[in-house]
This record gives structure tokens, C-alpha cells and sequence, in this order.
């Protein structure tokens, strides 16, 4: 199909700098965990994204010093001729598809806790990092501010080098430009602090001397905080940040703008929980009325309807994006062949930030499972090897990893049963994407419902059989399948057993009228109580969630939680504003504590870390520290059970245990993936659907075959004509 | 007791289609096929009827169509029954319902069939004329739109019940032989297993022509219809307006187009 007219304008090529960009489609900065020591997942990564349309493609944050060293986090590096060389494996990569290459200087100031380069960060002025913790810096004198724009100009010049096209001064998330600018950190009372011209004095005086070393091959960019939503005790919109544009235009080439801070960056990178499409554009808009030059921003803009609308009303040039170019690096391809339908749309989970938050494992994507899996694995978004047998199968359950499994092994050309009770694909996505704020998790199973149906118009034998009877191991056996893939899901556990203990809490059956799972909450199968209590020991969304939608229903929700409350929603950037709506809607938070035993309309607790503080040896069976001794009853009307998962393995177990009659029924293989095999993330559940797929010729595809790595190798040194063998400074 | 069961394989539109250049259909370009959905829930009577009363009841699919159309049946038949017929010729192109019902017809009697489950009409063109026409070309009772059946073998009579208006069901006796047209939601289709599926190319489909039904190409085709398609036109659509500018003048538009709807004042 040929692309929609309305949507020409984002593909209209626009200059900046020295550089044309040839479309409005522009990956910014993020982080995925390749930095430069992971040269194939970056190169890769990147470049996939490229091949999809994305007219510029960056790099995550770059530390353009050691003393700018994100450790325990991830970002790349661009200290010495090492990066250089790997990071042009990227510029190459993505050269190849006619795209632009940017790189994104960074230095942290405090918020880089320095703990592999134990070097001392510098900032305006000497603070305690409220991001990192134990991190100050030292106040910079004018020799230092002097060195660490060289440390930028000398990033530059290697940047150039690995043939970057764009460089960035990174002045947004609150690093250091950004530092100097806002009076939240500036206390200075010298040339660099007090008015806006001084607090704007470093960052300019930074551009100029980037733009005067590489802007005549590079364009320069800045990413800018435009509003750090603390009022006048920072940066805002329509106070400083619009003179300061005014004042630094002649020395950028493109501004990349966003609002907030880094320890609180999910008002940047919004989770769908809380914020929609374009959500940053109420301050973001300013900006052209301002500036000359080019002017891009995110919003998790996923809807060419809405990226059109943004650069026509004048609001933007360019469409940034990096969660919506994870879940779909095809995104503008796809746009401009009038195929909306197949874009993989950003849920808006933040899962793929989580792993940035937890310290730089390689990041995943909810919605497309082979995002970090291009290089390591060679897995293609849109491409797929072709079917290796004609071996056929069935998959039972048609959730996350169910859905993912038929899909990928359809479009591999086998034929698929894709059976589920359920009237829908989706699982367990279809209830939770009811609960508030979550409604975009549904893309999920949307995307695989679209595509799914039009795979079985291309193999008339595949079937999605929906609202079927359950399966029995005897209806698997005698199917037909070449192979059973079981993708059953799981259920919360009925009877309280939880993380700590490892057993049921005595007392719980959410078989009793007053006790309930949280799919009995979802599906309204059970009268609830006016006074609620959730006993959580679940660490993600599921117990505030909850609890939302009950007190918003006008019941008074307590919950009592042993594991904190949404603990991974730190990782999601969703904690913050949780937090806040917990407290708004008055909810009751009883935390570190655990549940001893529940009765009809009462339930005791007590703090896990109660009585026995000193530990000794007492002897076989006996507490090696004092028992607690401190139990408090709390009485609710109805307790909401969110203590711990189980998988829904029986089919599998079932079939395994008839090994014996396989060959009978000509069934080569039983698999299990998914929540079935251990609960886990969607995402996690998705990717194993994926890889099933993908490997499903392996003699045991249960378990996935080994992943490419990147590490180093003994025997090579790092630069060259380095030495690698161990060595003393004697 | 045998059952026959005339299944179609409709046509799907794709979401942006063409029609012929004779203007007389959509154009072959734009079609995908499928099972009629009544002719699936017909299958399915006929399936669970053979499930409460083992072999003394035999079905059969049967279909009017070229050699793709074999799909329709082998999704019957991987469900169950054990052979099919479909009836072919060049000729039988662009028969009318009368036409294929006369075919039908031909083929209950070659068969010796003691009922005939028909769809109560193909999504496609939607006439709800074939499976009543076959009761006429039989001269059998019939009972159309029919929602629940009770056969008992052998019985000279079964009951039925008839979807009305309103909500409204009639329950009905009706003699037999009989043809009766199914409607959707009588029961709950079921799918074929991968091993059905696999079966089902072993099973039998004889292929007949309307010569071996003793009809002469003046029964069937354009020849034989009392109806014909003259055109296919896709009627005007009504035309949307963005209305914008400031509030007031939106306002303003919006009075107006109130009162160009009404009249005019």
C-alpha cells in the first residue's frame, strides 16, 4: 500500500548543521546496555533501526571522561581510541542505510558516582547528588571548568573520528550544563552563577567550543531541560529557558528538548500509567517560537496521525523517539508504506528503561522481544528464517508467550493451532490492561491479534481456535500435533504463599466469600467489602493497582506489604507518581510486615524484622534469635490475596508424565514456555514465545541455545600496543 | 438417516476493493474465501446429531463450486463425516439461488437423504433463497431461521424451534423428509484438530457435473436462472467536515449546519 498523503510531511528532509536529516523519524539518545563495550549489540541495535527508516539514530549517553563514570549504570564511553574503534562499528552499521549518527556527550557532575574510575566528579557548585547517593562533587574553580569543556572538546574530535555526525552537549536529565543553568544546583556568586546570562555562561561557552572544533563536519545538538517542574527553584519553560534558547542558538544546529530531571525522569520518559502521546508538547511548543534552528523533543509518539498534526500545528520539526523506536524499529518504514496496522505499538511499561535503572543489563522490550537480540542472537524485527520441517503444531494458550510463539512460527511458514478458552488473544494481558492506567497495555495483544489473523489468511490450515474447551493431556495427545508447545499462564495463589516464608500464610483461602485473588477482584466474581486490606509480597504493579481501583470505587484500601510496594516500578520510572496517587487517594500503606494468620474479617501481622536482633546458636530446631513478639490484628471486610504467582503447568506435567505414549501420537516434542514454565514479566513471557520459535529445530528447544557474547579476551589488549599480561607498578 | 449439509464458500471483501470491469461483481483481485458462517453452525447440528446417535446417521457435505471450493468441504470434513460431493461444470457459472437449490436438490435425491441442513444464507450475497428453494425443488417440509432441532431416527416428524421478531422462538413440528435452514448461534462450532485436518485429505470428495444429476446445461448457469445481477454499485457516502477555527465560528458552522439539516429558518 502506498503511503497516505496526510502523512508526506514526515518524511520531508530537513537540514541541520552540515547534515540533512532525510526524514522527520529521529532516534534520541537512550540507553540500551551496549555502550562502546558492546560494539555488535550497538552497531546492531542501532542500525536495525536505520534499515526501519529512522532518518537519525543516536547513541545512549556518552561519558566523554572517566571522571564521568555511570558505573553501576551503563553508558558508552568515548575516553580513548578503544571507543573510537568501537563505537565506528555502529557509524558504519547505520551509515549503510543512508541515516544520521548521533552521540550524546555526557558528564554527570555528581549524579555519576565515579565507582569504576573512583575518579572525583566536578559540578557548579558542591551538592549531594539527590539521585545517587553518598556522590558530591567539588565546586568547580575556573581551571576546572576550563578542563572539563576540553574533555568535551576532545570528545568531540573522537567522535568525528568514529564517524559521528551529530554531537551532542547533553544538558537535559539535569547533568552538567543543565547544572550551571538551573539554580537548583548553581550557588555560585561568580561570572558562572547568580544571573541567567552567568548560570548560561558554561553551556554556551561549551557549545562554541564544540561547534568551533567539529561543527563544520558535525552538527552540534543540545538536549535541554526545558522545564524542570520545580518551579522557579529550577529552570522553567517561559521564565529562563526561552531566554537561554535565544542565547545559545548561534551555536546549535538542532535542539532536542524534554522537561524534568534525572531523579525523577519518568516525567520525561512517561509511562503510559500516567501520561499520554505528546504529553511534554504543553512546554516542549515554546521552543520554536524562540529558536532559529530545528527543534525535536519526544512524547512517546507512536501515531503518524499525531506526528503529522505536531509538525504541522508548529509545535516540533522532528519526531523523537526511543521507546516507540524499540517496540518497532520499522516504525517509519511502515508509516511510509501505509502499513499502520502492523506497527508494534510502544505499550508504554517502561520495562526497557527498568534495565537502564537496574545497572545495564541489555535491555528488553515488552512489545518486541528481539530488541537487544539483533546482534547477540541475529534476530530481525521484521524477518524470520524459514520453517525447517513441516512439522506442525499445537499451542496451547494464547497470551503473551502463546500469542508470540504462533505468531513467529507463522510467519515461519508452519502451520499452528493456537488454541485458548478464552474468547480473545491477549491471556492474562485482557484483565490486567482493565485495571486504571493500564488500558495501553493492551497493544500488546492487539498487535499479535492483527497479525495473527493475517497469517491465517496465507496458511489455511493454521486455526486460532478461540472459546474452545479447555484441553485435556488426552485432547493434546490425540491432536495431531507434530509438537504440543504449552503456554498456560499462571494464577495467583489462592492460599497466601508468599517470597518470605515460602509457605501459605495459615488462615487464607480465597475459596472463602471475604478472601480473594486478584482475579477474582478483576473479574467481579466476588462481592467486595467496604474495608479492603491487599497483603502484597508481589513486587511489581499488581497491589497498587489494586488498590487504585478499589478506593477509586469507594472502598478504603489498606494494604500491608512485606516486599515494599511496587518495588520494580523504581526501575519504571512509575514509582514517583504511584507514590503520590497512594497518598492522594488516601490509601493506607503498612509496610515491612508479614501476615502470621487470617481469619474470616481479621488478619494479624507482624514486622518482618521484629524481636531477635542478636543471633546465636540454640541448637537443632530452635530460632537462632529471640521469636518475635510483637502481632497486631487488623480487621477488613474483604482481604485481597496479591502474595505470589503459580504456574498453570498441569497440561505440561500431565504430558510429560505420558512420555511414553508420544511416538504413539506421533508427537515429537511437549514445550513449555512462559508464565506456565516459571511466572515471569510479559516481557519475558513474549521472548520466550519468540525464541521457542525461533529455535524450535534445535534437538532441545526447551532450553535456548548459547547467545553471541561480547567480552573481553584475554590475550588482546584493549588498545593497541598495550600490554594485557598482569603487571605491578614496582 | 442421512443428512445432507450444502455448505458455501463465500467471498470476503478485502477492506479497499474493485469492482469487475462488467461492473456485475467485486473483482477476483480483491476476494478472499471462506466457509459460509451459517454452513458452519449447520455442520455442526449435523455433527452433534451423529454424535447423540452414532452411525445410524450419516452427513455429508456438499458444495456448487470449482475446484478451490474443496477447501469449505475439507473443513467440514476435518471435523467429521466421512466423503463429499461437489458439483462442478463451466456451465453452472453465475447460476442464480433457483439454479443451485435445483442442483442440491438432484443431489438429496441421488443421495437418498432424509434432511437437508442448509445455512440460512451466505454472508456473501445473501439472499436466504437456496436452502428454501431446495425444500421447493423436493417438495419437502421446510422450517427456516431454525435455532434449536430434536430429531429422533426414524421419527416421522421433528421438532424445532424458529427464531421471530422480538426475541420471540416458535416452536414447530415438521414432517420428513425436511429441509431446514440453520441460523447462527444454534450451537457452538468446533474446531478441527490438527489431526482432523490430516484426515480429512484422505476423505473422499466425489466431483459431479450437473449431466451426471440428469440436468442439461439449459437447467443451470445464466440459462437456467430466473434472476440475474444487471450491476453492483457502491451508493454515495455522506461526506464528514472538520469544522475549525475559534470557538465562536465553530459554534457559528455548527448552527448552521443544524439548520441547513432542518430546512433552513
Amino acid at each position: 500500500m502506498a503511503r497516505d498523503p496526510k502523512h508526506d510531511i514526515l518524511f520531508e528532509p530537513i537540514p541541520i548543521g552540515p547534515k540533512i536529516l532525510k526524514n522527520r523519524f529521529y532516534q534520541v539518545p537512550h540507553c540500551i546496555g551496549a555502550g562502546s563495550d558492546k560494539p555488535g549489540f550497538q552497531a546492531a541495535h542501532r542500525s536495525i533501526k536505520a534499515e526501519g527508516g529512522w532518518g537519525g539514530v543516536n547513541t545512549e549517553y556518552l561519558s566523554i571522561h572517566p571522571e564521568s563514570d555511570d558505573t553501576h549504570r551503563l553508558s558508552a564511553r568515548l575516553w580513548d581510541e578503544g571507543d573510537v574503534r568501537n563505537l565506528r562499528a555502529m557509524t558504519d552499521a547505520v551509515h549503510a542505510h543512508d541515516a544520521l549518527c548521533g552521540v550524546e556527550m555526557w558528564y554527570g557532575g555528581s549524579h555519576a558516582p565515579n565507582m569504576e574510575s573512583r575518579c572525583t566528579p566536578r559540578g557548579p557548585s558542591q551538592y549531594a547528588s539527590e539521585f545517587e547517593t553518598m556522590t558530591y562533587c567539588k565546586e568547580m574553580d575556573l581551571d576546572d571548568i576550563n578542563m572539563v569543556q576540553g574533555y568535551y572538546v576532545d570528545a568531540a574530535k573522537r567522535a568525528r573520528d568514529a564517524g559521528f555526525d551529530i554531537v551532542y552537549v547533553y544538558g537535559a536529565h539535569s547533568y552538567l550544563p543543565l547544572q550551571f543553568l538551573s539554580p537548583y544546583y548553581n550557588k555560585r556568586t561568580d561570572g558562572y552563577g547568580g544571573s541567567l546570562a552567568n548560570r548560561a555562561r558554561f553551556w554556551i561557552e561549551t557549545l562554541e567550543k564544540v561547534k568551533r572544533a567539529v561543527g563544520d563536519e558535525c552538527a552540534i545538538a543540545t538536549r535541554f531541560a526545558v522545564d524542570t517542574l520545580i518551579a522557579d527553584a529550577g529552570v522553567e519553560v517561559e521564565r529562563d529557558a526561552l531566554d537561554f534558547v535565544r542565547m545559545a542558538d548561534d551555536y546549535v544546529d538542532v535542539w532536542d528538548v524534554n522537561v524534568g530531571d534525572i531523579a525523577e525522569w519518568g516525567e520525561d520518559a512517561g509511562p503510559s500509567r500516567f501520561y499520554r502521546q505528546g504529553h511534554q508538547l504543553p512546554w516542549q511548543r515554546f521552543i520554536k517560537q524562540v529558536s532559529k534552528k530545528p527543534v525535536l523533543g519526544v512524547g512517546r509518539f507512536t501515531d503518524p496521525e499525531k506526528m503529522a498534526e505536531v509538525i504541522r500545528s508548529g509545535q516540533l520539526d522532528i519526531i523523537g523517539a526511543a521507546r516507540p523506536s524499540i517496540a518497532d524499529p520499522f516504525l517509519p518504514e511502515k508509516i511510509n508504506q501505509g502499513r499502520a496496522d502492523d506497527i508494534r505499538t510502544c505499550i508504554g511499561c517502561n520495562v526497557c528503561i527498568s534495565r537502564w535503572e537496574i545497572g545495564g543489563p541489555p535491555m528488553i522490550c515488552t512489545q518486541n522481544p528481539t530488541a537487544g537480540e539483533e546482534y547477540r542472537r541475529g534476530w530481525h524485527p521484521e524477518k524470520f528464517p524459514k520453517a525447517g520441517s513441516d512439522d506442525s503444531f499445537l499451542v496451547v494458550g494464547a497470551g503473551p508467550a502463546g500469542s508470540e510463539c504462533a505468531r513467529v512460527l507463522m510467519e515461519r511458514g508452519y502451520t499452528v493451532h493456537l488454541v485458548d478458552d478464552q474468547d480473545k488473544i491477549g491471556g492474562s494481558t485482557n484483565s490486567i490492561a482493565t485495571l486504571p492506567g493500564l488500558g495501553e497495555w493492551g497493544y500488546h495483544r492487539d498487535y499479535r491479534e492483527v497479525q495473527l489473523n493475517k497469517l491465517l489468511k496465507k496458511n489455511k490450515e493454521s486455526q486460532v481456535a478461540l472459546g474452545a474447551k479447555k484441553l485435556s493431556v488426552d485432547d493434546c495427545l490425540e491432536y495431531g500435533a507434530d509438537k504440543v508447545i504449552i503456554a498456560t499462564g499462571a494464577h495467583w495463589n489462592t492460599d497466601g504463599t508468599n517470597a518470605l516464608t515460602h509457605d501459605p500464610v495459615e488462615g487464607i483461602d480465597t475459596n472463602t466469600p471475604t478472601h480473594l485473588t486478584p482475579e477474582q477482584v478483576l473479574d467481579g466474581s466476588k462481592p467486595i467489602g467496604n474495608k479492603v486490606l491487599i497483603l502484597n509480597c508481589d513486587p511489581y504493579y499488581m497491589a497498587p493497582s489494586l488498590a487504585q481501583k478499589l478506593q477509586e470505587a469507594g472502598h478504603k484500601v489498606t494494604i500491608a506489604t512485606g516486599v515494599g510496594l511496587g518495588h520494580y516500578m523504581h526501575f519504571t520510572l512509575e514509582a514517583p507518581n504511584m507514590h503520590r496517587m497512594m497518598h492522594e487517594l488516601g490509601i493506607e500503606v503498612v509496610g515491612d510486615v508479614w501476615a502470621s494468620k487470617a481469619e474470616a474479617n481479621r488478619i494479624q501481622l507482624y514486622p518482618i524484622f521484629g524481636d531477635g536482633y542478636r543471633r546465636e546458636y540454640r541448637g537443632p530446631g530452635k530460632l537462632p534469635r529471640r521469636e518475635n513478639t510483637h502481632f497486631d490484628w487488623h480487621e477488613f471486610d474483604s482481604l485481597v490475596v496479591v502474595t505470589g504467582r503459580s504456574s498453570d503447568n498441569e497440561l505440561f506435567t500431565g504430558l510429560k508424565a505420558r512420555k511414553d505414549e508420544w511416538a504413539a501420537n506421533d508427537i515429537k516434542g511437549v514445550y513449555l514456555i512462559g508464565d506456565a514454565w516459571a511466572p515471569k514479566l510479559m516481557a519475558d513471557a513474549t521472548f520466550d514465545g519468540q525464541r521457542i520459535a525461533r529455535e524450535i529445530e534445535l534437538e532441545d528447544p526447551q532450553h535456548p541455545k548459547p547467545y553471541r557474547r561480547e567480552v573481553a579476551v584475554w590475550g588482546s589488549p584493549y588498545l593497541p600496543g598495550d600490554k594485557f599480561e598482569i603487571e605491578y607498578d614496582i | 438417516m442421512k443428512i445432507l449439509v450444502p455448505v458455501k464458500q463465500v467471498a470476503v471483501l478485502d477492506e479497499d476493493f474493485e469492482l469487475r470491469d462488467d461492473g456485475k461483481d467485486v473483482d477476483v483481485d480483491f476476494l478472499d474465501y471462506e466457509l459460509n458462517e451459517w454452513d458452519d453452525f449447520a455442520w455442526e447440528a449435523a455433527l452433534q446429531l451423529q454424535e447423540q446417535h452414532g452411525d445410524v446417521i450419516e452427513i455429508v457435505p456438499m458444495t456448487v463450486g470449482p475446484e478451490e471450493a474443496s477447501d469449505s468441504l475439507l473443513k467440514c470434513l476435518g471435523k467429521g463425516g466421512e466423503r463429499a460431493i461437489r458439483v462442478w461444470h463451466e456451465s453452472l457459472q453465475d447460476s442464480d439461488p433457483a439454479v443451485i437449490a435445483r442442483v442440491i436438490a438432484k443431489v438429496a435425491q441421488r443421495e437418498q437423504a432424509d434432511m437437508v441442513f442448509a445455512g440460512t444464507l451466505a454472508s456473501d450475497h445473501g439472499y436466504s433463497q437456496t436452502g428454501v428453494s431446495v425444500a421447493a425443488e423436493l417438495n419437502w417440509a421446510k422450517a427456516a431461521v431454525v435455532s434449536k432441532v430434536n430429531i429422533s431416527p426414524n421419527a416421522s416428524c421433528i421438532q424445532v424451534n424458529r427464531e421471530l421478531e422480538g426475541g420471540l422462538e416458535e416452536s414447530i413440528e415438521v414432517q420428513c423428509p425436511a429441509v431446514l435452514t440453520i441460523q447462527l448461534g444454534i450451537n457452538e462450532p468446533r474446531y478441527a484438530s490438527l489431526r482432523g485436518i490430516k484426515q480429512a485429505k484422505a476423505k473422499p470428495i466425489e466431483v459431479l457435473s450437473h449431466t451426471d444429476l440428469g440436468l442439461q446445461d439449459s437447467d443451470v448457469g445464466i440459462a437456467g436462472s430466473r434472476s440475474r445481477v444487471r450491476r453492483m454499485v457502491m451508493p454515495a457516502k455522506g461526506q464528514a467536515e472538520l469544522i475549525e477555527g475559534s470557538v465562536v465560528e465553530q459554534a457559528a458552522r455548527l448552527a448552521d449546519i443544524v439548520k441547513q439539516l432542518r430546512g433552513g429558518v
